[in-house]
């Protein structure tokens, strides 16, 4: 008996030494197929973001309003007369001269003024045309553009027309000296017109010289710079502000004990001073992420985000010059799942 | 996060080596384990003692039994084969002893005698059952306690587990699972002895009572055999 119990604790030892032996050297380890292949990856902190905007600035400022006289389509006439030497403007500015003046004064006396004209002592008439081409031409100098050849012409005719309108003025009352005035003016300002009032001419605008009296041109030519604005911070510095407060938050923070408790965001209302104190105690505007199952831990929660503000209070390396950016984080979220 | 696995140890998760769950328990689960595993030996020791122990006495006592019925003379028999060591040769040494001191009297007390011989046979049986069954209760122990000590080292593994839990604030998988891993292995060791050692006890049990029977069948025949003897004795 005792060798048969000898042999049998023999065998037992032996069997269990081998069974032991073959399991811990994965004989029965189920092979595993789904070995996940996590091959090495570069990881870039994004530590080094600057506070400080380096981003071009965008302007603020809506774009002055555009004014009329700039979309007129007689732009175009102007850049036409610089090259051409003559033929072009010639024709285009005589047309509105000629028009009102021939026409009104013709039509009203065809034939008797030229009789009277002849008749009458037409010496002294004479004179304030021969004035006015003398007039005209230093005119034209002042648009140096304008060739004197295309406005001698006009003012010639001008002039001639002038002469006859005079002769007619004369002729129907010589001795009235208001007719005279009032064709030397007439003349006067055809004169203006086809001399001085030639830069404003081409325009040919309905809109007035004075159009833009009321409005601000000095904001068209010199475009302000948009002023440095702390308003002007770009999403870089925002994720910046977030990573400082949130790196100064979470090792503050801890978590209730319970399921589904990292699916919870609290959202919480703080004010900082200038020294990155909090002032008051900040209060949970929201809780997200709240599920049935870490219901009873949302209370708890609320208090460790709250304490872990508080905690980590004197806030450090906010950057002043985004003070108002951070002066009063609502919301400021804080996520249970960053916690450590 | 990584667990300090002593050296050796093999840390592939896929696999569940004993070994390496054994080396990162806990000293109660550790001392568990071990009793566990010795329990597991012994019992397994047991089994193949009493296996070869049990078939023989079986085999020899139905050999002998059989013989017996074949053998013309009871006192030649018993001279050749009756010193043998197995149940059925030692009921018979005992019968036969009992006899040869009864009938050596004068007046021989035919009643007395009787009774003498039946208890001397039936004490003979209950010697050899009670020697053959003697590690049976050891069987039985581990069968029902095992899983018990199995299970004691599980819940303070997984009392563990859950204090690692606390402490790191942390309750996901990979710190939970090892700890509940080696726990469950000692629940695992606890079967892993308990269930031979039920499964052997019932079917030796089993057999020491087949044995009983066929060694009472025996002894009847065989008083039956010396009461006749009695009878015919003047």
């Amino acid at each position: 008996m005792e060798r048969a119990e000898k042999i049998g604790l023999g065998v037992a030892t032996a069997g269990h030494v081998l069974l032991f032996g073959l399991l811990s050297a994965g004989f029965l380890a189920t092979p595993n197929p789904l070995k996940l292949k996590s091959p090495p990856m570069d990881v870039t902190l994004v530590d080094e973001v600057a506070l400080q905007a380096t981003a071009p600035q965008v302007s603020t400022q809506p774009p002055p309003p555009s004014v009329a006289p700039e979309e007129g389509p007689t732009q175009e006439a102007r850049p036409a007369p610089e090259p051409a030497p003559a033929p072009e403007p010639a024709p285009v500015p005589p047309p509105p001269k000629a028009e009102p003046k021939p026409v009104p004064k013709p039509v009203s006396k065809p034939t008797p003024p030229k009789e009277v004209a002849k008749a009458a002592p037409a010496k002294p008439k004479p004179m304030p045309p021969k004035k006015e081409v003398a007039k005209a031409p230093p005119k034209p100098k002042a648009p140096p553009e304008k060739p004197k050849a295309a406005v001698a012409a006009p003012s010639k005719s001008d002039a001639k027309t002038k002469a006859d309108a005079k002769a007619k003025a004369d002729a129907k009352a010589k001795s009235d000296a208001k007719a005279k005035s009032d064709a030397k003016a007439k003349a006067d300002t055809a004169a203006r017109e086809s001399g001085a009032g030639k830069a404003d001419k081409p325009k040919g605008s309905l809109l007035g010289k004075d159009f833009l009296k009321g409005i601000d041109t000095s904001s068209d030519a010199p475009r302000r710079p948009a002023p440095p604005l702390a308003a002007a911070m770009g999403p870089q510095q925002k994720a910046a502000l977030d990573r400082v407060i949130s790196e100064q938050i979470y090792p503050h923070l801890r978590l209730p004990s319970g399921a589904d408790v990292e699916q919870l965001v609290a959202l919480l209302d703080v004010k900082i001073d200038r020294d990155g104190r909090i002032i008051g105690k900040p209060s949970v505007i929201d809780i997200q992420g709240e599920t049935a199952s870490n219901r009873p831990q949302v209370s708890v929660y609320k208090e460790r985000a709250i304490q872990a503000v508080m905690a980590a209070s004197p806030f450090r390396n906010l950057p002043p010059e985004y003070y108002d950016q951070w002066k009063w984080l609502s919301p400021l979220r804080v996520y249970a799942r960053k916690a450590r | 996060m990584t667990l300090n696995l002593p050296a050796g140890a093999i840390t592939d998760a896929a696999t569940i080596s004993p070994l390496a769950l054994f080396l990162q328990a806990d000293i109660v689960v550790k001392g568990v384990m071990i009793g566990l595993l010795l329990a597991s030996i012994w019992t397994w020791a047991i089994i193949i003692g009493f296996s070869f122990s049990l078939r023989k006495a079986s085999q020899e006592s139905r050999k002998f039994e059989a013989d017996f019925w074949k053998a013309e003379d009871i006192d030649r028999f018993y001279e050749s084969r009756g010193k043998a060591e197995f149940p059925a040769a030692k009921l018979m040494a005992a019968g036969v002893g009992e006899w040869r001191r009864s009938t050596a009297q004068r007046v021989i007390d035919r009643d007395g005698t009787r009774d003498r011989l039946s208890t001397a046979m039936s004490s003979a049986i209950a010697a050899e059952i009670d020697r053959l069954s003697d590690r049976l209760n050891i069987l039985a122990t581990v069968g029902s306690v095992a899983p018990f000590v199995g299970l004691f080292g599980t819940v303070w593994g997984i009392m563990r587990a859950f204090t690692s839990i606390a402490a790191e604030q942390n309750s996901s998988l990979a710190v939970v699972a090892p700890g509940i891993a080696e726990a469950l292995f000692a629940t695992a060791i606890g079967l892993f002895a308990a269930i031979p050692a039920v499964i052997a006890y019932n079917r030796f049990s089993h057999g020491i009572n087949r044995l009983e029977s066929s060694l009472t069948r025996f002894a009847d025949g065989f008083y039956a055999t010396l009461s006749r003897e009695l009878e015919a004795q003047r």
